[in-house]
C-alpha cells in the first residue's frame, strides 16, 4: 500500500487512542479529586498533565480544574487535547476515504460531528462523567468497526500498531508519574483510593481485582500493567501485538531496525526483576522503556513511510 | 417579457405520458412525507460525508450534496439521440485533438477553427505538441453539458474535456433515490449506473502503454483540500486502485513509480484529477507541489498514459466551442445532432457590434473559467455591470464569448417544502478507450432560487438522480 496511507492509518490509530485515554485520565482524575482535599488538586493536575506528556505546553493555573480541563479537552491549540486529536483522526480517514471502509469512516465522522454539536463545556461542568464515557465509547466504536469493517489488511495492521505504541507509551507514563506518588501517599483507605484510581485510568480495576483477588499491592499492580500478557493495556501485551503485526507486513527472512529495537524493549520488559528495581531505580527503568518505545515509532517510520530511495534526489520537490 | 420555458413533466399542465406515474406517486405521498424522506436523504448525505466545497464564501467551507427528491426521465428513444449525438460530438473532439498534436493539423489548416485561436486557448499546450495517446483517446472522460430550449430541443452549451467532474454524485444520487422512493424506482424500467467504476478502469486499462500486460491504473488527486476531493476517493475506491499525490509518486529512468510500504511499484495509467499546468514542475509550472517532476517526460516516452490527455483544454476553451459542429463535419462529414447555443465571438468584428448592441438581452461568459464564475447575464445586469462589460469586451475580446439567453427548461423539484418547477440542465459522461461508452443519463442539476439560471454546484445548485428508461 501507499507509504502515505500506511502513515496516516497509523496516526489515525494513535490519535484516537490518544482520545480514549486522555477521557479516561480526565475522568478517573476528576472523580479521584472529590475524594482528594483541595490541597492535593494542583499536584493531581499536574500528574495529569505530565501523563500526557503536556506539562511544560499548560501554562495556566493548576489550581483551576476547568482550566486544565478545557485545555484537556477543548483547545484546538494543544494538539494533544481530545477535540485536536479527534480533528486530525477524521482529517486523515478523510484522505483515507478510498482505504478504509465506509464504516469506518462514518464512525469517524459522526464522532466529529457530534464532538462539534456539543456544548462540550457546559457538558462538562453539569455531567463531566457522561462526556468522558461518551468519548471514551465513540472511540471504541472507531475500534471496533475498524475490526469488524475493515480487512484485516497491510492498512488494518497500521492503524492497530499504531493504537498499540501509543497505549504503551501511555501506560508506561502512567506508571511513571503515579507510581511514587502512590507509593508515598499516607493512610490505607486513601492509598487503596488512589491505587484504584490508577487500575482505573487504564480501565485495568476489574481485571486486576480478578486476577489478584482484592489485595491492591504496588508490586502486583505493577507487574500487571507491564508484564500481563492477556491485558490488553499491558505494555507487554502492546508490544507483543506490536510485534505481531510487523512480522505480517514483513518478509520472514529479514530482521527490520523495527523488529530489533521491538524484540530488545520486549524482551527488558518480560525478563525485567520488578522487585529488585522498585527498590533501586524503577523511574529510571520506565523513562528508558519510553524512550525506546517512541524509537520503535522512529524506526517504523523509516522503514514505511520515509524510506530513502536512490530515487530521492528529487526528494525536496517532491514531498 | 421571457420566451416560453419548456417543462419537464409536464405539457399543458398535465404530465407528460412517462410522468405521469412518478407525479401520481408524489401527490399520493403528499409533501409532509416527501419533506420527511428528503431529511433522510439529507442526514444520509451528511454521515456519509458527501459534500463539496463552496469556493468564495464564507459559511462552511463544505456543504452537503444537495439532491432533489424528484427525479428526471427521459425515455429510451430520447436518450438513442442524446447519446448518438454525444458520442458523434467527442468523435470529432478526439480527432481534432489527435490532428492537432500528433497529425498534420489539417483542421487548421483548412481554416476549421483559426489557428491563433487554438493556440492561444489557456489549455493549449505546445509542451503537449507530439505526445501520442493510445488509441486516440485523449478526451477519455468527457463532461459534455446540455440543455434545453423553449422547443425542447437539447443543446451544447460547453464541453469539459480536462476534469470533468460530478459522476460521483450520479452514483450516489441513484443510491439515495433508490432508499428515498423505492417504490417510484422499482415501477420504472431504469438504466443501471452503478457499473460506472468497471466502465471507467475497462476504458483505462485499454489504454496503457503497449508494454504493459497487467497496467496499474491510479487516480491522481490534488488533495483533500480540492473541492472535487471526495469524487477523487470515490472513483479510486470504485474502480479498486490507489489514489496517489504528487508526493506518492516518483519518476525514474523515464518510468513512474509510487511509494509503497513494499517499496517502489510502476504505475503505468494514471487518471489526472490534477490541471495540467500543475502536472510537472520541470516542464509547467516550476510552483507547483502536486505534480511529479519528470512526469511528462516518461509520458512522451509511453512509459505511462495520462487521461485525459494533456493539452485537452485546446478544444474545450469556450470561444473553440464555437467551432465544434465545423469540426464534425470535417472530421466526420456528418451534421450535428445535437446543436450549439447560438454563439457569437467578440474577437470578430461583425459578431462584436452585435453583441453591443444587444449586451442586455445576451449572456457573457469568459472563455477560461468554469463553475458558473463570472458569468453575466444581460437580461439582468444593471447599467453600471454592463457599462463595465463594455469596456472588458472591447479590452480583451479573446476572452469571452456572447451567447444567445436560453431559457433552461425547468423540472418538477421537491424546493422548501413544496413541489415547484426550477431551472435543469444535464451533464452526462461519455468515456473514450478502445471503446466508446456514455453513462445513461448523467448529472443533472437544478437551479434551486426560483427564477434562477445558474445551476453550478459551486453556485448553490442542487442535483437530481435522472432515469434513463429502458423501453
Amino acid at each position: 500500500m501507499l507509504s502515505r496511507h500506511a502513515e496516516d492509518l497509523y496516526w489515525t490509530g494513535r490519535y484516537i487512542e490518544r482520545a480514549e485515554d486522555t477521557a479516561r485520565l480526565l475522568d478517573v482524575t476528576y472523580h479521584g479529586m472529590l475524594e482528594w482535599s483541595d490541597k492535593d488538586v494542583p499536584q493531581a493536575q499536574r500528574d495529569l498533565l505530565e501523563v500526557l506528556f503536556l506539562d511544560e505546553t499548560f501554562d495556566g493555573d493548576l489550581s483551576d480544574t476547568a482550566a486544565v480541563t478545557e485545555f484537556l479537552v477543548l483547545d484546538t491549540d494543544n494538539p494533544g487535547s481530545i477535540t485536536a486529536a479527534v480533528e486530525r483522526a477524521r482529517l486523515n480517514a478523510r484522505g483515507l476515504r478510498d482505504r478504509i471502509s465506509s464504516e469506518l469512516w462514518e464512525a469517524i465522522n459522526t464522532f466529529y460531528l457530534d464532538l462539534r454539536a456539543r456544548d462540550l463545556r457546559a457538558d462538562i461542568e453539569r455531567q463531566p462523567y457522561q462526556v468522558y464515557r461518551w468519548v471514551r465509547n465513540a472511540c471504541q466504536t472507531v475500534t471496533g468497526v475498524a475490526a469488524e469493517t475493515m480487512p484485516h489488511d497491510d492498512g488494518y495492521r497500521f492503524l492497530v500498531m499504531g493504537r498499540l505504541l501509543e497505549r504503551a507509551e501511555m501506560t508506561c507514563r502512567l506508571l511513571d508519574v503515579r507510581y511514587h506518588r502512590l507509593v508515598d501517599s499516607g493512610g490505607a483507605a486513601t492509598a487503596f483510593n488512589r491505587w484504584a484510581a490508577l487500575l482505573k485510568s487504564v480501565s485495568a480495576y476489574e481485571a486486576y481485582l480478578k486476577e489478584y483477588r482484592a489485595a491492591v499491592d504496588p508490586i502486583k499492580m505493577l507487574s500487571f500493567l507491564l508484564l500481563s500478557p492477556n491485558f490488553p493495556r499491558s505494555v507487554r501485551y502492546c508490544l507483543r501485538g506490536t510485534e505481531e503485526q510487523l512480522a505480517e507486513l514483513l518478509e520472514p527472512d529479514r530482521l527490520t531496525d523495527a523488529q530489533r529495537l521491538l524484540g530488545m524493549v520486549g524482551a527488558k520488559v518480560e525478563y525485567c526483576d520488578i522487585d529488585s528495581l522498585v527498590n533501586a531505580d524503577l523511574g529510571g527503568f520506565l523513562d528508558e522503556l519510553q524512550r525506546d518505545i517512541s524509537q520503535v515509532g522512529v524506526a517504523i517510520d523509516r522503514h514505511f513511510f520515509h524510506h530513502a530511495t536512490d530515487l530521492d534526489l528529487h526528494f525536496y520537490i517532491s514531498r | 417579457m421571457h420566451a416560453p420555458v419548456f417543462s419537464e413533466a409536464y405539457a399543458d399542465d398535465a404530465p407528460r405520458p412517462h410522468y405521469r406515474e412518478l407525479v401520481e406517486r408524489l401527490e399520493k405521498l403528499g409533501t409532509e412525507e416527501l419533506e420527511r424522506r428528503s431529511r433522510l436523504v439529507e442526514s444520509t448525505f451528511r454521515t456519509l460525508g458527501i459534500t463539496f466545497a463552496v469556493t468564495g464564501r464564507e459559511e462552511g467551507l463544505e456543504r452537503t450534496w444537495p439532491m432533489d427528491l424528484v427525479p428526471r426521465i427521459i425515455p429510451a428513444a430520447e436518450w438513442a439521440t442524446i447519446e448518438a449525438g454525444l458520442k458523434q460530438r467527442v468523435r470529432a473532439l478526439n480527432l481534432f485533438l489527435e490532428d492537432l498534436y500528433v497529425g498534420p493539423q489539417a483542421a487548421l489548416a483548412e481554416g476549421v477553427a483559426p489557428r491563433w485561436l487554438v493556440e492561444s486557448a489557456d489549455g493549449y499546450l505546445r509542451q503537449a505538441q507530439g505526445i501520442e495517446a493510445p488509441e486516440g483517446a485523449r478526451c477519455v472522460v468527457a463532461g459534455i453539458d446540455l440543455i434545453r430550449d423553449s422547443e425542447g430541443v437539447y443543446r451544447v452549451l460547453e464541453d469539459n474535456l480536462r476534469v470533468p467532474s460530478g459522476i460521483s454524485y450520479v452514483l450516489e444520487n441513484r443510491v439515495a433515490m433508490t432508499r428515498a422512493l423505492p417504490t417510484a424506482f422499482a415501477n420504472h424500467d431504469v438504466r443501471p449506473v452503478n457499473h460506472y467504476g468497471a466502465m471507467l478502469l475497462t476504458a483505462l486499462r485499454s489504454i496503457a502503454p503497449p508494454a504493459s500486460s497487467d497496467p496499474t491504473v491510479v487516480v491522481l488527486t490534488p488533495g483533500i483540500a480540492n473541492s472535487a476531493y471526495f469524487e477523487h476517493a470515490f472513483l479510486a475506491r470504485q474502480m479498486g486502485v490507489e489514489l496517489v499525490e504528487g508526493r506518492d509518486l516518483v519518476v525514474e529512468d523515464h518510468v513512474l513509480y509510487m511509494r509503497t510500504t513494499r517499496g517502489l511499484h510502476r504505475v503505468d495509467v494514471v487518471y489526472s484529477r490534477v490541471g495540467d499546468e500543475f502536472l510537472d514542475p520541470v516542464v509547467f509550472r516550476a510552483d507547483s507541489l502536486l505534480g511529479v517532476p519528470g512526469l511528462l517526460t516518461a509520458y512522451r516516452a509511453k512509459n505511462l498514459t495520462i487521461a485525459n490527455a494533456v493539452g485537452n483544454g485546446a478544444a474545450d476553451d469556450k470561444a473553440v466551442y464555437a467551432y465544434v459542429p465545423d469540426m464534425i463535419r470535417f472530421f466526420l462529414a456528418e451534421e450535428p445532432i445535437l446543436p450549439n447555443v447560438t454563439t457569437y465571438l467578440p474577437w470578430n468584428p461583425q459578431d462584436m457590434t452585435l453583441i453591443l448592441d444587444r449586451l442586455d438581452e445576451l449572456v457573457v461568459k469568459p472563455v477560461a473559467e468554469a463553475g458558473g464564475y463570472g458569468i453575466v447575464i444581460g437580461a439582468d445586469a444593471d447599467r453600471q455591470t454592463l457599462d463595465r462589460l463594455r469596456r472588458t469586451l472591447l479590452d480583451n475580446p479573446r476572452g469571452y464569448i456572447a451567447q444567445e439567453t436560453i431559457q433552461l427548461s425547468t423540472h418538477l423539484s421537491f424546493v422548501d417544502g413544496k413541489l415547484a418547477e426550477r431551472h435543469i440542465d444535464l451533464r452526462p459522461f461519455v468515456l473514450t478507450g478502445s471503446q466508446m461508452e456514455v453513462v445513461p443519463g448523467g448529472l443533472t442539476r437544478v437551479a434551486l432560487p426560483e427564477g434562477s439560471l445558474i445551476v453550478n454546484s459551486s453556485q448553490g445548485g442542487g442535483s437530481k438522480d435522472t432515469w434513463v428508461l429502458e423501453v
